[in-house]
């Protein structure tokens, strides 16, 4: 099911107890989209993630996944489309083995047994982790416990997975095979909502940077504009990843922050130069 | 309160439990379990009113297997006295930071291991709390209804009581290896940062809590 609006956020506020926490925030996601969800500690990005799966809800404005206000929804409603992976998610396995704890979430929905087995091979082969299939979860490391919990939520094939530094913690082999799930995931019309303090994860999988800025909206804009503006970065707490910098010293024409477009593009350059 | 000596309060919180089980009942236990909920209370009203909250809800259970098990007077009496201890270590959690514990320990030549078992058991209580409020989170995110029929519940129990379990016991495995590597089985003494001041009358009135209780013995036994 593709949503042509995955989330949306009208003019949400959010306080805990007397301390503000996001005020007059409004934004959208479309059906695809990669969004990265940026800032320094304590900005309001993980209360976004809480108020998106329905942990809590806005003190004002409203939260609406697709077409439902989650002011009248618990989370375990809002599983249906909204996938999630919490920053101590390695801690969330319980099952005997991780294929068991992948399938969890399409049983908890109810789905029939079939159904259930066909999206747990899927999501464990979107993230080749067939290995540790058979595996009790408590045997694998912290790390690969993490990429089983993304597994998980991969198997609710959700219309809008939000994920909460997804990348802490993972070699950049697992790295590099987290991004290519999510950019599969996103192919098939799911939207992407992705905290993270990695930036140069962002600039390779997402396309879109959403800054918060002590609860209030600072920058809504494409990753590649943003990442190559190191002055309105930095008074957000933000250092632009080595690609996107290099790009900039160099002065390389359309300023690419993707590792592969960078290499095009010097190769591209070099070339002219040793034509020239 | 939290400006007393971490054995002041340590005696207070061991003295008070040992009172309700050694007065008459139900009289020395009511009066303990009130002390002990009042205490809670004292200096902050809204802090204090979570930790009877929490000590009330933990001894609720027991009250109702006692009035399953045995007469009334019985149960009131067995509940005072239980009430009185979980109050007391609920309000020995709030009011003493684990780190002054192990201070004061130290100062006063006890093993860094000993004075760690103490404070890491204080402690355990804030961090599991916390821990099962994430896996509750995380779990209903996965769709998983605490809510509903007897079974629906206990399939939630499992989801929050084994990976809780786990990663605690996981977690005591790598909290005890960091220990190791920070030389805590040297054996050497230690030299505590600021030990916690602890005044001539505190000790005294430690020692005269000491005293009361085995007079107290004593008088019951007489």
């Amino acid at each position: 099911m593709a949503l042509s609006r995955a989330l949306a956020f009208d003019g949400v506020a959010f306080s805990y107890g007397n301390v503000a926490a996001l005020s007059d925030v409004s934004f959208e996601v479309a059906a695809g989209e990669r969004v990265a969800l940026l800032g320094r500690n304590g900005a309001g990005k993980s209360t976004i993630v809480r108020l998106v799966t329905g942990l809590v809800h806005p003190d004002a404005g409203s939260v609406w996944i697709g077409d439902w206000d989650t002011a009248d929804l618990a989370p375990e409603d809002l599983a249906r489309r909204v996938g999630s992976v919490f920053q101590h998610a390695d801690q969330q396995l319980f099952a005997r083995t991780l294929r068991e704890d992948v399938g969890f979430g399409p049983r908890a929905l109810g789905f029939p047994a079939r159904e259930v087995r066909r999206r747990t091979d899927e999501a464990l082969d979107a993230l080749d982790l067939h290995a540790h299939a058979e595996q009790h979860p408590y045997d694998l490391s912290p790390a690969l416990r993490k990429v089983g919990a993304l597994a998980g939520a991969l198997a609710l094939e959700p219309s809008l997975l939000v994920l909460d530094e997804p990348t802490a913690g993972l070699d950049r082999a697992w790295r590099a095979r987290v991004a290519d799930a999510l950019r599969e995931h996103a192919e098939r019309g799911a939207a992407l909502l992705v905290v993270t303090h990695d930036l140069a994860f962002a600039a390779e999988t997402l396309e879109r940077g959403i800054v918060l800025d002590r609860g209030r909206l600072a920058c809504d804009e494409p990753l590649e504009r943003l990442l190559t503006s190191a002055e309105r970065l930095k008074p957000l707490g933000l250092v632009p990843p080595p690609i996107a910098a290099l790009s900039v010293a160099l002065d390389l024409p359309g300023r690419p922050v993707r590792e592969r477009d960078a290499a095009h593009t010097l190769a591209r350059v070099a070339g002219g130069r040793s034509a020239s | 309160m939290s400006a007393l000596h971490p054995f002041s309060l340590l005696a207070i919180a061991a003295a008070l439990p040992a009172f309700a089980w050694i007065l008459p009942a139900p009289g020395g236990g009511l009066a303990t379990a009130t002390l002990a909920l009042v205490l809670a209370l004292v200096p902050d009203v809204r802090a204090g009113a979570r930790v009877v909250r929490v000590a009330v809800l933990t001894a609720a259970p027991f009250w109702l297997f006692l009035l399953l098990l045995h007469d009334l007077p019985t149960t009131v009496a067995m509940g005072l006295r239980i009430t009185t201890m979980v109050a007391s270590f609920a309000w020995l959690v709030a009011a003493l930071p684990p780190d002054r514990l192990v201070e004061a320990m130290v100062a006063r030549g006890w093993s860094l291991t000993l004075a760690y078992l103490f404070a890491a058991t204080l402690s355990a209580v804030p961090v599991l709390k916390a821990r099962a409020r994430r896996i509750v989170e995380a779990q209903r995110c996965r769709g998983l209804s605490p809510r509903g029929s007897v079974a629906n519940r206990l399939r939630a129990l499992r989801a929050l009581a084994l990976p809780l379990v786990l990663s605690a016991l996981h977690e005591v495995d790598e909290r005890a290896l960091a220990l190791e590597t920070r030389g805590m089985g040297s054996g050497v003494h230690r030299t505590p940062l600021a030990a916690p001041p602890d005044r001539p009358l505190e000790r005294a009135a430690r020692w005269a809590l000491l005293l009361l209780c085995l007079a107290a013995v004593i008088w019951r036994l007489a």
